[in-house]
């Protein structure tokens, strides 16, 4: 916070006045050369960007990807529209069912509920960026090992949601992993498969593969 | 969405200046993108309150603690010390929406939330609230409306973190006309008791900077009932703080949310609450006076044993 700078210079307010000025300008002036430039770069940072297209770089699943995008562009159509990483899936874009979950620095996010340019600068990860040299990770192959998949539109989501719980919480009970997939709906009704892969990839518990469901909900 | 244009803003003068009269902040955008996604709000350029130094800490004190706007509703729940000075806000955070929502969720956003009427968030409904000329909600489809209101509208503020806020006695500080202004969360709402098209007493470009709890009360809780068990908005929620001397209250605080536009308080039952020991009596007749006056609608009569129960429970659950 500049509590001590001058909102206005004259007829100006401080932004339209630097940003008309040049960096030679500036550079030039005989005022507080450094203190402008200093300025100069955060009016800079603070930018006017849009409504038509800019760069936005992404780091998703430790690639760059370079694009052109409107800033109403949210993070899940920069991903699946501008990129065909087509893994995280539309349910209802209103960050209500959890099919467009990636990890954002490890973090669980929607990402139709978040806008692509905000997500720049931050490490991505879809579920394309889970496996690694065509190894699933434990999370994946219990999902597999479980069949906790019916038609597979929310499994995406679910395995962001279970990855980013148990990186947090190795030995997760049965609430925490309710609470931690709360987020992530699944219309086929697989949860007490999905409940057995959490704790198989975590494992903290034998869990029979049951025909029927077991888990107590209270 | 329509296109706009977007800028982040480093600082609070900044902000407020290129938010301007047609633009709106942005946070975790969990809200606000729904809100764009619908055509309910058209801004010219979203400014960024992300990045305004210093706003995104939990600063713990004697008296006092800060939280920052910018502190996300996950960075709450999973607080360590929040949860042991303020349990209640720890449980109000907790049942914020799910994981996803709670990891961006910031707390300026929480309490700056628009409505959920679903009228008002139908984009081809233009209700009171969107300076139409009727209320829908009052004659349609009303079963997760107030109880209380001071007008037309019937919308009840549905964050879960006012409530809490509200039980402990907190102050936002608000950015407004090139100054802090202090309100307690009664303030920080009053004006969508009196006016349908309010959300809360924010003006264009009022700028959230922080929310301060004071260390008064020593214990608190926050309950809330929802249709479904988690990920789900509160059909009522009830917080509740106090300190407890031998088995005594005192400075007890209540707080109902989705039932009023505003944090629905009812200052005699706090004072009735003074000196008392926390039984079935005492908490059932305090449930009476705060639901005093309550008036349903249609379909949402159910509330008011509802709000009746989770005021009994959570000023039990005090004693816990
Ligand atoms: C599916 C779903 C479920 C939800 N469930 C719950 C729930 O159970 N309980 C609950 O309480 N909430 C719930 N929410 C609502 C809410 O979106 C989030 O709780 C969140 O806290 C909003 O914060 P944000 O940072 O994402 O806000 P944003 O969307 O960024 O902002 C919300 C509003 O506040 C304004 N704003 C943001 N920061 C400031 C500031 N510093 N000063 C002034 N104005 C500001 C914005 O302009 C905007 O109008 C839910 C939302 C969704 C989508
Ligand atoms: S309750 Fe308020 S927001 Fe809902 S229809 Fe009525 S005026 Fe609109
Ligand atoms: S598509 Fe994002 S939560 Fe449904
Ligand atoms: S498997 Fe079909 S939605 Fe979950």
């Amino acid at each position: 916070m500049n509590e001590s700078e001058p909102a206005k210079i004259g007829p100006f307010s401080r932004r339209t006045f630097l940003k008309s000025l040049g960096t030679t300008a500036v550079a030039t002036a005989a005022v507080q050369a450094q203190t402008m430039a200093a300025e100069l770069e955060k009016v800079n940072a603070e930018k006017t960007i849009g409504p038509g297209t800019v760069p936005v770089t992404l780091k998703v699943n430790g690639e760059m990807l370079k694009l052109q995008l409107e800033p109403r562009v949210t993070l899940l159509d920069a991903l699946r529209n501008y990129s065909s990483l087509t893994g995280s899936k539309e349910g209802c874009d209103r960050g209500t069912c959890g099919a467009c979950t990636v990890m954002i620095n490890d973090v669980p996010v929607y990402s139709c509920m978040k806008l692509a340019i905000e997500a720049q600068g931050q490490a991505i990860t879809t579920v394309e960026g889970l496996a690694k040299n065509g190894k699933l990770t434990k999370v994946q192959q219990a999902f597999l090992n479980r069949d906790a998949l019916m038609c597979g539109y929310c499994t995406p989501g679910f395995v962001m949601s279970v990855t980013a719980l148990l990186r947090k919480n190795p030995h997760p009970t049965a609430d925490d992993v309710r609470h931690a997939c709360s987020g992530n709906l699944c219309r086929c009704g697989t949860y007490p498969r999905i409940m057995e892969a959490a704790f198989e990839a975590s494992g903290v518990a034998k869990v029979a593969i049951n025909k029927t469901e077991v888990i107590p909900y209270a | 969405m329509k296109a706009f244009e977007y800028a982040t803003a480093h600082s609070v003068n900044s902000a407020q200046e290129m938010v301007a009269d047609n633009g709106q902040y942005i946070a975790g955008g969990n809200d606000l993108l729904g809100l764009l996604k619908e055509y309910i709000v058209d801004p010219k350029i979203l400014v960024s309150v992300k990045s305004l130094p210093g706003l995104d800490r939990v600063e713990t004190g004697s008296k006092v603690w800060t939280i920052g706007t910018n502190v996300t509703v996950a960075q709450i729940e999973d607080h360590s010390a929040i949860r042991k000075t303020f349990p209640g806000l720890a449980q109000a955070a907790a049942e914020v929406g799910s994981q996803q929502i709670r990891n961006v969720a910031t707390v300026g956003g929480n309490i700056s939330q628009h409505s959920r009427c679903w009228y008002f968030r139908h984009r081809d409904v233009l209700c009171l609230k969107k300076e139409g000329d009727m209320c829908y909600a009052r004659h349609g489809e009303n079963k997760y409306h107030s109880l209380f209101t001071g007008n037309t509208c019937i919308s009840p503020v549905v964050s879960n973190l006012a409530i809490a806020f509200a039980a402990l006695d907190a102050t936002a500080v608000v950015q407004r006309a090139g100054k802090p202004v202090r309100m307690s969360m009664a303030e920080f709402y009053a004006k969508a008791f009196e006016n349908p098209t309010a959300h809360n007493s924010l003006n264009p470009g009022d700028l959230v900077l922080k929310v301060e709890i004071p260390t008064t009360r020593t214990h608190s809780a926050y309950m809330q009932t929802s249709e479904k068990h988690e990920f789900d908005w509160a059909l009522v929620s009830c917080a509740a703080a106090a300190n407890i001397t031998n088995g005594k209250l005192s400075n007890a605080r209540v707080a109902l949310g989705s039932i009023s536009p505003v944090p629905h308080q009812v200052d005699a039952a706090n004072e009735y609450l003074e000196g008392k020991t926390l039984d079935e009596a005492t908490v059932t007749h305090a449930a009476d006076m705060i639901l005093h006056g309550a008036k349903p609608h249609e379909h949402n009569g159910y509330k008011v044993p509802m709000a009746h129960a989770l005021i009994r429970r959570t000023l039990l659950k005090l004693n816990a």
